[in-house]
């Protein structure tokens, strides 16, 4: 090598080493003002209408701190954010999908109390009371609900009409539109499981809710009652019985092979006559119905109806899609709180999100004037009664821990098959809760009045 | 000659076989100088998780917070687990399954088209070609043509032949399980054949040609020629098919979750659901550890049978 190029070598070194210390040093500040955030999202239009609204109108308000968005896909982000959480790592802004999942983080201090910037920002005035007292863990705030819907009825107003069916709320209409149903040819209920196994547990926290109700499941949440009680042993036996007459699903078997999309695909040519699912589907309901599917029909949807004559019509189980916390090891927490406060102090803003995308907003307390125009009818509706309502129950996935809740779902096909009988299914599912309860690991529900 | 032979020191003198030893010793430091960055890699990503497995198998721990010392409870649990039994249950199935129907119609396959002259590499490629399939792409290729409303039951029924208008292959719990393995196996067997023709490639003609003027048939060529000629690939696939089943997870996870009814879970499925849905890292690393002692007996019991019977590989 000659001298020339040896100094040449040197230079280049020297320049590389002092580029990566001015790197580093310029990473270190910038990192000192980063506050880092992982989401999923259910389209790229969505993500990028997220970043213009959330992400970039923050971080241009913002002099102190800026927001760094990481998106992750749906299937995925979960175990990402529990594993980077469990090694002490991952984003400041911790994602949970639900109030149960973030009690495990705070149990195992991994993500921080709110009280202080709860107390800051009056986080308490501007959340819905319910969702409130569900982000509580031992009376402490420790995230923040970003998302909530419920679970609903959904129908196709035109195969209605053609029937001569009107929406059922008690048990006894929901009978008479199931036989009819049955009777030409229908699946009366959609439902399957196939692709996604905890597809049960929306068909089941919409059972449990209008079969038992949401008393009887709040006093066996907080410990007072017990799933092995007579109400959801007859709310068990009694679905078991419109499985076996094929009312939910078609049959047996097909329950195991239909997906979600076979049931919206059914809803809209008319072979499926109600599907009890989540509002989430509020997002992806236009792409089976209408020009964007190549026909001519249109969905809607209405409350539960009562499944038993001890339950009051119009139930709606809440479901807390996205809690938001504050990683432990985060070097930016008081800028995460202000990003956190950003998601939720404008309940305009949040509504013309969901006007712009049909995702489920957070659970703010709203006025009906932040609804702008241009949010879809029947999205409006459902956000405008639920904080009016008084009949609010609890979605297995956001109330129920993590092991109950899995229970809940695969055992479920046991019972399809008759390979269990709903007492036994049903004790195995208290003791599984009885041991998760006794390790601290359910949250406090709100009570069923509250609303 | 005999001066020649005077000159050179005899063998193995004290001096030679230090220097003997020495280049004995660069080389073994040289190999093991290769070898490290690799083990280290090794010890790292298996070694270290693989301890961890270990004494985590033995805590309450959710895969969060901090692990208390159950002692041997989750193995109790797991050996009297229903769950978890009917997943080894389904596992031996698997097993048994692979062993047999891939591997016959591998070796089958790849008898009859070591005999063909033209077209071979033609057929090979389409053998191979569900192989290199993403497994995602192949199941839900599988799941359409086998759906009980839109697959090839219904397109049969619409030319009249009613043998699978109502047969629900992955929603009936007594063929779910054959269904997801029938489903894996159209991706397998190609490969196996790719590998048993290139073993058979290897295999002396000469000796062929000298059954053939015995008046040896196509069988007996197969049975005495063609199977102890193959036996080394032959064996170390068994070998891993036996380790696979035990490990397998991909396809029942994507095609049934291990439904309906469990009738399709294996220690993979039920390993993946106690430890991500239920939150039971702990009991969910017993699960692992039990995989890993099966590995390690079957791979043990290999080796045995190896040096009993004396075999190459």
């Amino acid at each position: 090598m000659s001298k020339i190029s040896r100094r040449v070598l040197r230079s280049a070194v020297v320049a590389v080493a002092a580029s990566s210390l001015l790197a580093g040093c310029a990473g270190a500040a910038s990192s000192a003002e980063t506050v880092t955030y992982w989401a999923a999202f259910n389209s790229k239009d969505t993500q990028k209408t997220f970043q213009a609204e959330f992400i970039d109108a923050f971080n241009e308000s913002s002099d102190d701190a800026q927001v760094k968005l990481d998106v992750k896909q749906w299937s995925n982000i979960g175990s990402l954010t529990d594993t980077a959480v469990a090694a002490g790592r991952g984003a400041d802004v911790v994602f949970s999908p639900g109030p149960s999942s973030a009690l495990g983080f705070a149990s195992s201090d991994r993500i921080d109390s709110l009280d202080s910037f709860a107390k800051e920002y009056e986080w308490e005035k501007v959340l819905e009371p319910w969702a409130y007292q569900a982000s509580l863990v031992d009376g402490e705030l420790y995230s923040i609900p970003t998302g909530y819907g419920s679970i609903v009825m959904f129908y196709n107003p035109a195969v209605f009409a053609e029937h001569g069916w009107t929406v059922p709320t008690t048990a006894a209409e929901f009978e008479k539109v199931a036989t009819e149903a049955a009777a030409a040819g229908m699946i009366p209920v959609g439902a399957g499981n196939s692709g996604y196994q905890a597809q049960s547990e929306w068909y089941l926290s919409a059972v449990l809710n209008a079969a038992v109700g949401p008393q009887k499941l709040y006093e066996v949440l907080t410990g007072t009652a017990k799933f092995t009680d007579p109400e959801f042993v007859d709310a068990m036996t009694t679905l078991k019985s419109q499985i076996d007459k094929g009312w939910w699903g078609g049959s047996a078997n097909s329950y195991f092979t239909n997906t979600d999309t076979d049931m919206f695909t059914g809803l809209a040519n008319g072979k499926v006559a109600l599907y009890m699912t989540g509002t989430w589907s509020f997002s992806s309901a236009g792409s089976y119905f209408g020009e964007a599917a190549g026909n001519d029909a249109d969905w809607n949807w209405a409350p539960l109806p009562a499944l038993s004559d001890n339950v009051e019509p119009g139930v709606y189980p809440l479901a807390i899609g996205t809690s938001l916390s504050i990683n432990t090891v985060s070097k930016n927490k008081p800028a995460a709180a202000k990003f956190l406060d950003s998601l939720i102090n404008d309940p305009a803003k949040i509504y013309n999100y969901m006007a712009e995308t049909n995702e489920n907003p957070a659970p703010v307390v709203v006025e009906e004037s932040d609804f702008p125009a241009s949010l879809d009818e029947r999205i409006a509706r459902l956000y405008k009664d639920i904080p009016k309502s008084s009949n609010l129950g609890y979605a297995s996935w956001t109330f129920f821990p993590a092991a109950t809740d899995t229970y809940l779902y695969t055992e479920f096909d046991k019972i399809i098959t008759g390979d269990m009988s709903p007492s036994d299914y049903l004790a195995g599912l208290q003791k599984t809760f009885d041991g998760e309860l006794a390790a601290g690991k359910v949250i406090v529900p709100f009570a069923p009045t509250a609303g | 000659m005999s001066r020649t032979a005077t000159a050179v020191p005899p063998q193995g003198t004290p001096l030679r076989r230090h220097g003997r030893t020495k280049i004995r010793y660069r080389t073994r430091g040289l190999a093991w100088a290769f070898m490290a960055p690799l083990l280290i890699v090794n010890l790292l990503v298996i070694g270290g998780p693989g301890l961890a497995s270990f004494f985590y198998s033995f805590t309450d721990w959710d895969g969060l917070g901090s692990a208390n010392f159950v002692g041997i409870a989750n193995y109790v649990e797991l050996f009297t687990s229903p769950a978890v039994l009917s997943a080894i249950q389904h596992n031996l199935i698997w097993t048994g399954f692979f062993l047999v129907v891939p591997m016959s119609m591998a070796l089958l396959g790849a008898f009859l088209l070591s005999r063909v002259r033209r077209g071979q590499i033609l057929f090979r490629v389409l053998f191979f070609i569900p192989y290199v399939l993403a497994t995602i792409v192949s199941s839900i290729i599988w799941r359409q043509i086998l759906s009980p409303t839109a697959g090839i039951g219904q397109a049969l029924q619409g030319i009249g032949i009613d043998w699978f208008a109502d047969t629900n292959f992955l929603g009936d719990p007594a063929l779910a399980l054959g269904s997801v393995a029938f489903i894996n196996n159209w991706q397998w067997w190609g490969f196996l054949l790719v590998l048993f023709l290139a073993a058979m490639q290897g295999v002396d003609p000469a000796l062929y040609e000298a059954a053939r003027l015995d008046g040896a048939n196509a069988f007996r060529e197969f049975w005495h020629i063609t199977l102890p000629g193959i036996r080394p690939t032959l064996m170390f696939l068994m070998l891993m098919t036996v380790i696979w089943s035990f490990l397998v997870f991909d396809y029942v996870f994507i095609l049934t979750q291990g439904g309906p009814a469990g009738s399709t879970d294996v220690i993979g499925t039920v390993l993946y659901r106690t430890a991500f849905s239920e939150n039971r890292a702990g009991y969910a690393s017993s699960m692992a550890m039990l995989l890993t002692v099966i590995s390690a007996a079957i791979v043990l019991g290999y080796q045995l049978l190896r040096k009993k019977l004396k075999w190459e590989v």
